[in-house]
């Protein structure tokens, strides 16, 4: 990884505790599928969906690359609320958007945290859901060119491809080490 | 519209499963019966198809198509094989790989014979480009081949006999990532499409090195995918990450200049970016037709568009186009995205395509109109 540090002395924020059950009825997308209720009849639709708050019980616990002893719930630069899903009609497919929030807008490090939430959705989920990963609009100084790269299918596949990227990844998935 | 009132459907002849990753491309061998697929699982599965009739089922066309794994070249690149090209002979098929290298592939003497299969060897290995190869074409005549990378250079290389080639131009017009090359049908015009947003064209000039003739903006992302109008290439075809298709008129102007605008904007894949483009010429059904243009999105669909030109009696008005869906299929690959669409260029298989799927298959498709 690169010496330079873009946040020697980053906030630390409160955590919440892990979750065993999840508060399905508080939900926020519950209302779009009580729009659709004839679609909940047919097979796939009928099991519960993932919600926002398993979508962030899979990514709060990544590591920050520069901050390894650190999460990114920690640093708040990822939060259940900045999790949002569309669903296609007549698709079985599941959009997903997961902005996320670099700690200062000149962050070197915002399209590998990209990548991290990106690998750990693309390893946990269904393959019919379908990643989008975003900076919070107006928190980085690049924001279309990152979310540009991180979106693009092709690079992030050769990221995928790259040794030494992938062992910092693999460490970051890991979690935070204190 | 729903797919059923369309003109057509999408019907399935073949699934083909195999890859253990990711199918990126689909290639169909234009002289013989063969078809090409590469992955990120870094090899390249050839796949030979028959016609067959089926007498059993009356009701049915009177063949169908048999699809049968012929062999798996495992390439040796160290990374994914993006993309892959055929000449124009068939003898030859170029391999596009992440790891920065052109490959250059031909099957051994005896394998002509019908029922053997020679060895398919790596005659040589192009090497130049910095960063991934996303993208290799072979010009209509075959004697030059073109490839990009994310170094964001054009390579075009001169196809000599005993598979030697030699690099005639580094073309650095690009700002970024160059995803597609495309040869023109009959000229030697090449076409580039990037990340960053723009598609250049390219010409020769006899007394110097190739140049950028002319830029095409107007797409608001990534160019992903290039089509030439399979004819006369006067019109070129490009697929984008802002999930519209344009389909731009391309005038040569003498020898060294070129003209080209936006004639129409095609959209019918949502939101999702649009991946692959291919052009057939289609079975033709009406005057003016310019054939089938083929997308495939990252919304799953596979969509088969009918290109028609409309000319004025007044020469000086430039000819309109117009479009139709013929008919759209959703769910090509189940719930995985669809990397790749190519129509077959073998006369009697124009109805025909294959794609690539995000699930490492491939299927192969034949469109049948609607009673």
């Amino acid at each position: 990884m690169s010496a330079e540090i873009f946040n020697p002395n980053p906030t630390i924020f409160a955590t919440t505790k892990s979750k065993t059950t999840y508060a399905k009825p508080s939900s926020l997308w519950l209302d779009e599928s009580d729009e659709s209720d004839e679609d909940e009849l047919d097979g796939n639709n009928e099991r519960e969906e993932i919600d926002q708050d398993e979508i962030f019980e899979l990514i709060r616990s990544i590591s920050d690359p520069e901050h390894r002893s650190m999460t990114l719930e920690q640093l708040a630069v990822v939060s259940a609320p900045q999790i949002s899903f569309d669903s296609p009609s007549s698709s079985s497919r599941r959009n997903v958007t997961v902005e996320f929030t670099p700690t200062v807008p000149h962050c070197g490090m915002s399209t590998f945290i990209g990548l991290s939430i990106r690998v750990r959705l693309l390893r946990s989920l269904p393959n019919r859901f379908k990643v989008e990963i975003r900076v919070k609009p107006g928190s980085h100084q690049s924001e279309n060119a990152l979310n540009k790269q991180l979106n693009d299918k092709e690079r992030v596949a050769a990221a995928l491809e790259n040794p030494a990227l992938v062992e910092v990844l693999e460490q970051c998935l890991a979690g935070a080490t204190a | 519209m729903t797919a059923s009132q369309l003109p057509a459907t999408i019907n399935p002849v073949a699934d083909l499963a195999g890859h253990d990753d990711r199918a990126w491309y689909v290639a169909w061998n234009p002289t013989k019966p063969i078809l090409a697929s590469c992955s990120a699982d870094k090899s390249v599965r050839l796949y030979s198809y028959r016609e067959v009739s089926s007498e059993s089922e009356p009701s049915t066309p009177a063949t169908s198509l048999k699809f049968s794994h012929n062999t798996t070249i495992p390439t040796g690149h160290t990374k994914t094989v993006r993309a892959i090209a055929w000449s124009p002979s068939g003898k030859t098929l170029a391999t596009a790989s992440f790891d920065s290298n052109i490959g250059i592939w031909e099957q051994e003497e005896g394998g002509e014979d019908e029922g053997t299969t020679g060895e398919w060897e790596c005659m040589s290995l192009l090497e130049g480009h910095e960063t991934e190869c996303k993208s290799v074409a072979y010009s209509s005549t075959g004697t030059l081949l073109a490839s990009c990378s994310r170094d964001k250079t054009v390579w075009i290389w001169e196809v000599h006999p005993d598979a030697d080639f030699e690099c005639m131009g580094v073309l650095m017009e690009h700002t970024q990532d160059v995803k597609c090359v495309a040869w023109h049908p009959t000229q030697e015009i090449l076409a580039s499409a990037s990340y960053d947003d723009t598609i250049k064209l390219y010409l020769d000039d006899p007394s110097d090195d190739w140049y950028c003739a002319e830029t095409l903006k107007g797409h608001d992302s990534t160019v992903w995918s290039l089509a030439w109008e399979p004819s006369e290439g006067r019109y070129l075809a490009s697929g984008s990450d802002d999930s519209t298709i344009r389909i731009w008129r391309v005038t040569p102007q003498g020898m060294s200049d070129i003209e080209a605008e936006c004639a129409i904007i095609l959209e019918g894949h949502g939101k999702r970016p649009v991946q692959s483009l291919s052009w057939s010429k289609g079975i033709k059904t009406e005057d003016g037709s310019l054939g089938w243009l083929a997308s495939a999105g990252s919304d799953g669909c596979v969509i088969v568009w009918e290109i028609k030109e409309h000319r004025s009696e007044n020469a000086d008005i430039k000819p309109s186009l117009s479009y139709r869906i013929l008919a759209k299929l959703e769910g090509a690959h189940d719930v995985f995205d669809v990397n790749c669409v190519s129509w077959c260029p073998r006369r009697g298989f124009e109805d025909v395509l294959a794609t690539a799927g995000d699930d490492g298959h491939v299927k192969v498709w034949r469109i049948a109109f609607n009673a």
